[in-house]
């Protein structure tokens, strides 16, 4: 299988002034993924991508609008039943003016987001232009179809804005790539996407975007077991990504559904007669 | 996930001064879609009893119902209430019929006994009992709830103390965990009150 290792080649050169550089040893040797040497490979290879199996559970939902792209998501990480954290950060952002986000394994999303960062960047450089939404999605599809079948876990949507608008792209491990107006991506996602398709109207005002962007994964971190922490939403335009709001979702829960006071009833038991 | 998991659940039970508090979550979940958030975990066997399940909520509510008809009958023979300790031993006796198809859930019996003093006890699921002088833990947030109870319980407590102590508890453990949660209801029994309040905790 040939491996699409080009994401890993640098073009930067060695700078050596005789003595050797220690700041850009890393960056000179080229990085490569050692195969295993076991004796049984694909028991090996099938234990692997049973570890990295947890059913994407988040909630990440983005949409496109008349004023640009919504994009927001949960923050929750989870380990079965148990919470590792809940202040993860699954919007990440590629460049100023492009954003993704993280559904699946934490370390392959970071990496693999960080990598196209890379390539997007590079490609400015050589092309004196920023990479569009598409070539960049294009770029990460690739790069996880080479991928396919090693266990890789990425579930992931590039929002940008490009010189076309607005553009949104769903892409995961299989390599597949989907363009569309309004993704939703997790175990929350059936949840989330209730509330957005039933709020969704094309001309909204960013105020409304957002609010229906928060609603829709408060509504996911309510239902899904997996999902929770802290909500929160970016706005792309075309001045590049803001980060709109970040709230904690136990808060917006009692912000919502405000509890009425309750009167408090005591039973008095008689004392125990002996 | 396991079967004891497909509901999810975290109950614990504490000890005080003449006085015992229980506590449980109100999530009911089916794996991890919450389906309700007012489920009763803990039911009064008398004033002076109670007991909390955790685990697969069918058996939960099957097993509640036969333990009242067990109590109710006893106390038409015996003409008085269960003491904590019988009726703890009754709890393992009907577990262990069912050692090779038991009900999935583990209990957390708690009551006031003799000379107003506090009795608390767990089981798993076949019956084998465990007793604890401070507090008892159940259902899948276990790990979490041992460990803080551990950190904020002391002995001798008064009832408001112990109240916010078990709540505090509570509550701290079920937020790492994805299963239980979406609130907390606690009873807190003294020899002359029952007093049972629901908590506000984070719906996520």
């Amino acid at each position: 299988m040939k491996l699409d290792t080009s994401g890993f080649e640098t073009s930067m050169p060695t700078i050596g002034f005789g003595s050797s550089n220690d700041m850009l040893d890393g960056f000179s040797t080229v990085p490569s993924f050692d195969l295993p040497r076991t004796t049984d490979f694909d028991g090996f290879q099938k234990e692997a991508v049973q570890m990295v199996k947890p059913a994407k559970g988040t909630t990440t939902l983005a949409f496109i609008f008349k004023e640009g792209v919504m994009v927001a998501a949960d923050s929750r990480a989870s380990m079965g039943g148990y919470i590792s954290s809940q202040s993860v950060k699954k919007i990440i952002e590629i460049n100023p003016y492009m954003l993704g986000t993280m559904a699946g394994g934490a370390a392959d999303c970071q990496f693999w987001h960080r990598n196209l960062g890379i390539k997007c960047r590079l490609h400015e450089l050589a092309n004196k232009r920023r990479i569009s939404v598409s070539g960049a999605s294009k770029l990460l599809a690739n790069m996880l179809y080479s991928y396919r079948g090693m266990g890789l876990s990425v579930g992931t949507m590039i929002a940008g804005w490009d010189e076309t608008g607005p553009g949104l792209y769903y892409v995961d491990n299989e390599g597949g790539r989907l363009k569309g107006d309004r993704f939703s991506v997790g175990s929350g996602s059936p949840y989330a996407y209730g509330v957005l398709d039933s709020g969704y109207k094309f001309d909204m005002s960013v105020e409304e975007a957002s609010e229906l962007a928060r609603r829709s994964i408060y509504h996911a971190t309510f239902r899904d077991g997996a999902s929770g922490g802290v909500a929160s939403v970016y706005h792309v335009g075309s001045n590049g990504w803001t980060k709109l709001s970040g709230d904690d979702v136990g808060e917006l829960h009692y912000h919502y559904y405000p509890v009425p006071p309750a009167i408090a009833e005591q039973v008095m038991e008689e004392a125990a007669a002996e | 996930m396991s079967i004891f998991e497909y509901n999810g659940s975290a109950v614990v039970a504490m000890v005080g001064k003449n006085c015992f508090a229980i506590a449980s979550d109100r999530r009911l979940g089916v794996q991890l879609q919450t389906i309700a958030t007012d489920f009763q975990r803990i039911s009064k066997i008398h004033d002076r009893v109670f007991i909390a399940l955790s685990g697969l909520a069918t058996d939960v509510q099957t097993l509640y119902q036969r333990l009242v008809f067990r109590h109710k009958l006893y106390q038409l023979r015996e003409e008085r209430d269960m003491k904590p300790e019988t009726f703890a031993s009754l709890v393992s006796a009907i577990l262990y019929e069912k050692r090779f198809g038991p009900y999935l859930c583990q209990p957390v019996i708690a009551g006031l006994g003799e000379d107003e003093k506090p009795f608390i006890c767990t089981m798993d699921s076949i019956g084998a009992k465990e007793l604890a002088k401070d507090f008892v833990v159940s259902g899948t947030a276990s790990e979490s709830l041992y460990g803080a109870c551990e950190a904020m319980y002391k002995p001798d407590m008064e009832a408001e103390e112990l109240f916010e102590t078990i709540s505090q508890a509570l509550l701290s453990s079920v937020d790492r965990d994805c299963l239980s949660g979406w609130g907390g209801h606690v009873y807190v029994v003294t020899p002359t009150e029952i007093k049972e309040r629901i908590l506000k905790g984070r719906m996520d």
